[in-house]
């Protein structure tokens, strides 16, 4: 499965008049495409703040220490706020806990729909315009590399014909999806019109007539109907009809009933005909003229395209395109092997913390021009640990600058405190102010990070070199093309005003609000919890993101509407190959959403694993202690509740943070801070139970009898099959 | 909770015909309509329905936050609350009757001018009648208004008897010097009598324990402000009472001297109930009390809660839309639809056999903590409109099983009872 989002030893931390607590303590995790990770705990273990975190709104006192979270390629904590507007919204979007407050009360809920359109668009086309045009002059590049000049020019001739091609026939598209939209339109208004004179009721005919002309005269005139003799009989209809409607005819006449059942018919002929391939005809229409090809059928029409393109041009384009590809690769694999080398002499002089600024950047500077260059840029999927390698080490290695730097001044301030402190002890008085600690940052700890960011690097290009057997340079360049058909797709695609409002009322349906017409039109205080929240999803989805993350969607709702809201986030979700993120601390809610559920607690990711690992199989204590302190339906003993409440982060407990309400605690838990245990593959928790040499211990009775009766009725149900 | 025969309970808190209507402009919005319920000393007595169905406004309707609109709520067989719409529009519909059979028989008196005398004889019988019956319905709202403005004073009366009475046998008894001591104590607790009221004997837990709580106060002038206005003045008693009931919901007594923005969510909600407990009630209304905590405090205040109910003897009315709580929490289930009860039976059977709609559709919506139930699970949704035909046969509560009341019209009935017996 593809990785959508990387989180790797995160940590941060909010600055306050008290110290600093320490919010979340280096957690990571991974999402995959198209499934939903639930992150449960209690408020302040620290969930909302990792979330908010990857959708870069952290609050103002927030430090980010160490960590990356990385998508696309991009390390989302470096990246400035302005490349964050391209991914924000427009591929990460954020379902708020409560609804109200998440919602601008002063604009009508349809402005706010489409506002976020109207502007992702205007975006989205400028960025997609500009990977178009550096892909391609890349591609064009490396096509050039060793061969003559007769053939460069050829090749930049070829790729300047497929740009100009794919834009051509998303051109061509557009226009027949408007024509598609305009008979929908049309169709909606004839089952309308008969609806109402099927009533009795007063109807415009010169109205309808009109616009049934207008859209007659589009969809057939723009050859988006082979003209025929209905068509034909048709228009002569019209004009009687036309010439009817103007004596103001009280009842409806046999004409005009006529016409409607034809052009029904037309259109609906029209709608289910089988989709013309836009992409071929596109390029036939460079070279010939269009007239007189729609009277094909289609098939016959897209095959005849089909074999033009490739005869004429895409076989070619494919075959040289795939030269440059495998180029392309040979020179960055060339490149990687040689820095395999560069880069463990490298690792052993950032070894020991001996070295200052000057030497050091003297050893980065031209490593990272290196490694620059040797990404493969042609490659779509991104390979995240070569992008990001620069902005990490960048980031360690300012902490080591600052650390020399700090270390020494600290020391000097603590010493001259505490020297000052002891005179006046000494003097007999009783000082009221405590010597600050010096905060002194390790070294030795900053230059292991150092070495594991190249390890990391290294490591990663020993695989790609292993694995170069498995490159097929045909099929890259056969998803390189699709890659670009969908870059065009986005430059061409142009939302303004009048295609936003529809696609609004579409969306506005998708998440189930009835009547859309008029809710459009409505603030949001006319709206019940319910609905409100229904259009914070909806706002979500505006721009189409690849991640949804939903912070607590449900809590300030009741419980049929809970239900409802993730019945549909599990609908959307289905339909759009979303990634969810789903937050929350509530455990019944989680199992019917989850794949997989991280369970947090005190800033760290206690217990990992699938939802069958999480609710049939769980390990760690607080897991435990959260299934037993929720009742179901067949609970009748004392429910089990986690005595106390969770620590204070600014002093962070020493070992496992949940020991001191734990009962099951070890002595080894107070000292020393459990690693992550691997229970299976799919399942780890952090918890001493698991090492080898820990005692047995029982999950409570409530939990166990629970799992007891779950794992019976789903025995029954298999039998029952 | 296994005994679910009522006959042998005592009845504490018994709600007829409530109704309590909000007027906007013209509009009127009627949160609670019509409801009948009885709560047994010892029990907990949940009310679930979603938000806006009326449950919180029952709540407060009861502990007299809100003036009724109708119906009357009797606690210890005293009425507490009484509202006066039932009579009101009572003499409206005798006024409006009494003028139509008036005018039926001016009409014969027109048709057959001689025999005027008798008629007019029977207009004014009628009418005597009529006038009879409409001041026997305003004296129902007098005695109402009555019940209702001084059910306290009513009660501080009878308290003074009982105090009277008490120390009237002891001075009869008492030697001279005794006598004495007996007056200062006579007379302390004679003035605490005046001050008592049946309404202390109803406590609430609300839903919000950081809106509920003043941020100016601290926890010792918070839950000790109740005693001071019941008229107690022993500084040293006070403190012991509120050491007592910090003792009991689990606080320690250092913290009596904090202010509320110190605590957790749940030690917060362990101040509300402290609170509610210190003038020893006998009837406490829980409204939504763990729906704003997180799940693990939530388990420690529903067992805080059955503690001190098993400890002080209390009857619980606990409202609340967390369906698995309410279920493990309470003897008996009301649920509420747009201001009506539609179901009403023990929790065990409700949890069994739903019969109205609505309580299906709303147990449906349950989420369980098993990932294969829970991504099988369907839910019903529950139209009103197709789901009932009331239009000739008219619905009201009816008990399809002992102890088991549903809401519905003859033909449901039937078919509910069918649903049971099979």
């Amino acid at each position: 499965m593809e990785k959508k989002l990387e989180v790797n030893n995160l940590r941060i931390s909010f600055r306050t008049p008290g110290g600093k607590v320490q919010a979340v303590r280096n957690i990571s995790f991974d999402l995959y495409k198209g499934e939903t990770l639930a992150i449960v705990g209690e408020s302040g273990s620290g969930k909302s703040v990792t979330n908010r975190a990857i959708i870069g709104i952290s609050a103002g006192n927030a430090i980010i220490e160490s960590g990356e979270i990385i998508y696309d390629g991009q390390d989302l904590l470096k990246i400035t706020e302005e490349d964050f507007h391209k991914i924000r919204g427009d591929k990460i979007a954020m379902i708020f806990q409560d609804p109200m407050s998440s919602l601008n009360p002063i604009m009508r809920v349809g402005k706010q729909l489409t506002e976020a359109m109207i502007l992702k668009n205007k975006v989205g086309r400028k960025n997609a315009k500009k990977t178009f045009n550096h892909m391609l002059s890349l591609l064009n590049k490396h096509m050039n590399a060793e061969c003559d000049s007769a053939v460069q020019t050829a090749n930049t001739e070829a790729c300047k014909k497929f740009d100009t091609f794919c834009i051509n026939s998303l051109k061509l598209e557009n226009a027949y999806n408007e024509r598609v939209r305009v008979s929908h339109e049309l169709k909606q208004e004839l089952e309308e019109f008969s609806f109402l004179v099927s009533k009795h009721q007063k109807v415009n005919t010169s109205k309808l007539i009109k616009s049934i002309k207008e859209t007659v005269k589009k969809v057939v005139d723009e050859s988006f109907v082979k003209p025929s003799s209905e068509t034909e009989e048709l228009n002569s209809l019209l004009d009687i009809c036309s010439s009817e409607a103007s004596k103001s005819v009280e009842e409806i006449s046999e004409n005009l009933k006529k016409l409607i059942e034809l052009t029904l018919k037309l259109i609906n002929s029209a709608l289910e005909a089988e989709k013309i391939n836009f992409f071929t005809l596109g390029y036939y229409a460079l070279d010939n003229s269009l007239d007189g090809i729609y009277d094909m059928s289609v098939e016959e029409l897209n095959k005849m395209t089909r074999k033009y393109l490739d005869d004429n041009f895409m076989i070619g384009f494919i075959n040289v395109g795939a030269d440059a590809l495998q180029h392309s690769h040979n020179e960055s694999l060339a490149a990687k092997n040689e820095l395999i080398n560069v880069l463990s002499e490298v690792e052993v002089f950032f070894k020991e913390p001996n070295f200052n600024k000057k030497e050091a950047s003297a050893v980065v500077k031209p490593l990272f021009a290196k490694v620059y260059a040797a990404i493969d840029r042609l490659e779509i999927v991104k390979n995240n640990v070569e992008y990001t390698f620069v902005s990490s080490m960048n980031n360690v290695l300012n902490k080591y600058y600052f650390a020399l730097k700090n270390n020494p001044a600290e020391e000097k301030r603590f010493a001259k405190q505490s020297a000052k402190r002891d005179a006046l002890i000494a003097k007999g008085k009783n000082p009221d102010w405590k010597v600050v600690p010096a905060s002194l940052i390790d070294l030795q700890m900053v230059c292991d990070e150092i070495c594991g960011i190249i390890r990391k690097l290294k490591a990663n290009y020993e695989v790609q070199i292993e694995k170069d057997h498995e490159f097929n340079k045909q099929e890259k360049m056969v998803a390189l093309v699709d890659f670009f058909k969908e870059q065009a797709s986005q430059v061409v695609y142009k939302v303004n005003k009048k295609i936003a409002k529809i696609k609004a009322l579409k969306l506005l349906e998708e998440v189930g609000i009835p009547e859309p017409l008029i809710r459009y039109r409505q603030y949001p205080f006319e709206f019940s919890g319910g609905m409100r929240q229904r259009i914070v999803i909806a706002i979500a989805l505006a721009a189409n993101p690849d991640i949804l993350i939903c912070d607590e969607p449900t809590t300030a709702l009741d419980v049929t509407i809970q239900s409802q809201i993730l019945e549909l986030i599990n609908k959307l979700k289905v339909e759009r190959n979303l990634s969810v993120i789903f937050i929350t601390h509530d455990l019944g809610v989680v199992a019917n959403m989850a794949d997989r559920i991280a369970v947090m607690y005190a800033g760290k990711i206690v217990e990992y694993g699938t939802d069958d690992d999480i609710f049939y199989d769980p390990r760690h204590p607080y897991t435990w202690a959260l299934l037993s302190s929720m009742p179901d339906l067949d609970t009748e003993e004392k429910l089990e509740a986690i005595p106390g409440t969770p620590p204070n982060m600014i002093f962070p407990p020493k070992g496992d943070a949940f020991a001191a309400r734990n009962k099951h605690a070890l002595q080894i838990d107070f000292e020393e801070e459990p690693p992550l245990f691997e229970v299976s593959e799919s399942h780890k928790a952090a918890t001493w139970l698991l090492h080898p040499s820990a005692p047995k211990v029982e999950a409570p009775k409530i939990v166990t009898e629970r799992i007891a009766r779950m794992k019976k009725r789903l025995e029954e149900e298999n039998n029952g099959k | 909770m296994e005994n679910n025969n009522p006959t042998q309970k005592e009845v504490l808190l018994k709600v007829e015909h409530l109704e309590q209507f909000f007027k906007f402009g013209k509009f009127v919005n009627r949160a609670v309509n019509d409801v009948n319920f009885e709560i047994y000393k010892g029990e907990v007595f949940g009310l679930v329905g979603e938000s806006g169905c009326g449950k919180t406004t029952t709540g407060r309707s009861i502990i007299r936050l809100y003036n009724i609109t109708g119906g009357s709520v009797y606690f210890r067989g005293h009425r507490i609350c009484a509202g006066t719409r039932r009579y009101k529009e009572r003499i409206s519909q005798l006024k409006a009757e009494l003028k139509a059979r008036v005018n039926e028989l001016k009409e014969q008196l027109k048709a057959n001018p001689d025999e005027t005398e008798r008629i007019n004889s029977e207009i004014a019988t009628l009418k005597s009648e009529y006038v009879e019956k409409i001041a026997e319905q305003k004296k129902e709202i007098k005695s109402a208004k009555f019940d209702h403005k001084n059910c306290n004073k009513e009660y501080a009366k009878r308290q003074v008897a009982l105090v009277n009475e008490k120390y009237a046998s002891l001075f009869e008894k008492a030697t001279e010097e005794e006598k004495e001591e007996l007056e200062g104590q006579y007379k302390e607790e004679l003035r605490l009598a005046k001050k008592d009221s049946i309404t202390n004997k109803i406590q609430m837990i609300f839903q919000d324990p950081i809106a509920s709580l003043n941020p100016r106060m601290t926890v010792r002038e918070i839950i000790s402000e109740g005693l001071i206005i019941r008229g107690i003045k022993d500084k040293a008693y006070i403190e012991e009472q509120v050491y007592r009931v910090l003792d009991m919901v689990g606080l320690v007594h250092e913290h009596a001297d904090r202010y509320p923005h110190e605590f957790s969510g749940g030690q917060r909600q362990r101040i509300g109930i402290a609170r509610a407990i210190i003038l020893n009630p006998e009837f406490i209304i829980a409204d939504e009390p763990i729906s704003a905590l997180d799940v693990s405090i939530q388990a420690q205040v529903i067992n805080l809660l059955n503690e001190i109910r098993e400890r002080l003897g209390l009857t619980i009315l606990f409202i609340a839309h967390d369906l698995s709580v309410v279920k493990y929490f309470s003897d008996r289930i009301a649920v509420m639809y747009y201001g009506k009860i539609v179901e009403l039976s023990t929790s065990d059977q409700i949890f069994a056999h739903p019969l109205h709609p609505y309580t299906k559709s709303l147990f449906s919506a349950i989420p369980l903590p098993d990932p294969h139930l829970e991504k099988a699970r369907k839910r019903i949704t529950y139209n009103p409109i197709a789901a009932h035909d009331y239009r000739t046969d008219l619905p009201s509560m009816r008990e399809v099983a002992p102890g088991h009341f549903v809401y519905c019209n003859n033909e449901e009935f039937a078919r509910y009872q069918e649903e049971l017996n099979k």
